[in-house]
């Protein structure tokens, strides 16, 4: 019992130089020379084991699960101490910013929701959309709200290519990229009940069991924003300028892969 | 350990940045372990993504007790591959992809560690399950003898026992294959 002890050290301790440290069986062997002729069978077959190791992911696999692991972590919000005043809080800034954009004034809220990045009014323009996303109780709808959001991304993104600013091109692309993540989250949570977060209470609940025409008309909506979006910003790239080029292929790339995850989360 | 300690903790408290780490530093080797208890490579393509989802739903409830991140996180995996070996009614009999990657790009090479492995898969169906699951840990993912112990909660000297016969099995099963 002891001996055979012993010997399972002996072989641990030469795994571990083989595997880890980088030595060979013959060093292994010279070091315990009244084991060899038992050790040396058992070391070639670790090392064809070992061999499985060189085993990779597909890229396109690797891709995809990180794309989706990245959606289910932008879709988990950051924990809180308090839950019952981080909620409250979340809905005062709601309505202040309600409260500001009506004091504003309708007129502006209506003029902003057209204007362009480099406009004046944009600010008031992402406000209320973050207001709006805030405001939609359920999954469903805020998939929806968001896949309108891209849309105006879209053309916020054409409009800078036509004005050559790489640089706002990129910012845009990095909100769209945050909706489509978003979208992607959602949708996956839509398709798999079970994920849903508690404090979805019944309103997620009706989507998934009781609202299949406008889970259907979200599936519409995407597949076409798949086609049209990618389909409109390499348009702009025949126009664009030199410049603009680089920074409307990222976008363009973000737009295909985005609704794509989208798509098949869907599916 | 301590960066891995640190990173651990980040993600308990939501931090994407350190989970999207943790999951770059282990998602080779958890895909590594799954596809050799399965033998499928679709059907691991799906455990392994599971794996990781089930890990950050469950992240706030790991506890730095003793037990590295890495144990826990395999155990997972292993939960999860024992679930679908019982969910499973045959066998699958593609037990190598040809699509499978290898991390070698002269071609020839490819072949030959691709029949290596074909031979390996086939030669660990014939051990127990104990056995293939030390033998997927350790020589496979580049477990320690101490973190094999972990995830099987085993003492270090049972896995150790547990190597020896699995090593010798395999040997018999490679020899005879």
């Amino acid at each position: 019992m002891k001996k055979s002890r012993e010997f399972n050290d002996i072989l641990d301790e030469c795994l571990e130089r083989l595997l880890v440290k980088g030595g060979t069986i013959e060093e292994c062997l010279a070091s315990y020379p009244e084991q060899a002729v038992e050790l040396e069978p058992l070391l070639q077959a670790a090392v064809a084991a070992r061999k499985a190791s060189v085993i990779q992911p597909r890229p396109e696999f690797r891709a995809k699960a990180r794309y989706q692991f990245h959606s289910a972590l932008q879709a988990m919000e950051p924990k809180k101490s308090r839950p019952f005043f981080g909620w409250q809080r979340r809905w005062v800034t709601a309505v202040t910013i309600v409260l500001v954009l009506l004091l504003a004034g309708g007129g502006t809220v209506a003029a902003a929701s057209s204007s362009m990045p480099d406009g004046t009014l944009y600010p008031v323009k992402l406000a209320t959309e973050q207001v709006w996303l805030a405001l939609t109780p359920s999954s469903l709808g805020k998939a929806k709200v968001l896949t309108k959001l891209a849309d105006r991304r879209v053309t916020e993104i054409i409009y800078m290519a036509n004005e050559g600013n790489a640089q706002q091109i990129d910012v845009i692309t990095q909100r769209l990229d945050k909706h489509l993540v978003m979208l992607v989250g959602l949708t996956s949570a839509l398709k798999a009940p079970q994920v849903l977060a508690p404090s979805e209470g019944a309103e997620g609940g009706r989507d998934v069991f009781g609202g299949a025409n406008s889970q259907a008309e979200l599936r519409i909506m995407i597949a076409r924003y798949a086609i049209n979006h990618p389909a409109a910003l390499r348009n702009a790239l025949k126009t664009a300028p030199e410049s603009a080029k680089p920074a409307l292929r990222r976008a363009i790339a973000v737009s295909v892969a985005g609704y794509e995850e989208a798509l098949m989360a869907l599916d | 350990m301590q960066d891995e300690e640190n990173l651990v903790r980040r993600a308990q408290q939501r931090d994407q940045k350190a989970f999207a780490q943790l999951y770059e530093r282990y998602f080779d080797k958890i895909y590594r372990y799954v596809v050799l208890r399965i033998g499928n490579k679709t059907e691991a393509e799906d455990v392994t993504q599971q794996v990781f989802l089930n890990a950050l739903q469950s992240i706030s409830s790991f506890r730095w007790k003793g037990v590295p991140f890495s144990a826990w996180l395999f155990r997972i995996a292993h939960n999860q591959v024992v679930d679908y070996l019982r969910k499973k009614t045959r066998q699958a009999t593609e037990s190598l992809d040809e699509s499978l990657v290898i991390s070698k790009s002269d071609p020839q090479l490819v072949v030959e560690q691709r029949l290596d492995i074909e031979q390996l898969m086939l030669a660990t169906k014939q051990l127990t399950k104990a056995q293939q699951e030390v033998i997927a840990l350790r020589f496979v993912s580049e477990l320690s003898t101490a973190q094999v112990a972990k995830v099987m909660g085993k003492s270090e000297g049972a896995v150790k026992a547990l190597q020896h016969s699995a090593i010798v099995a395999l040997r018999k099963a490679l020899s005879v294959g």
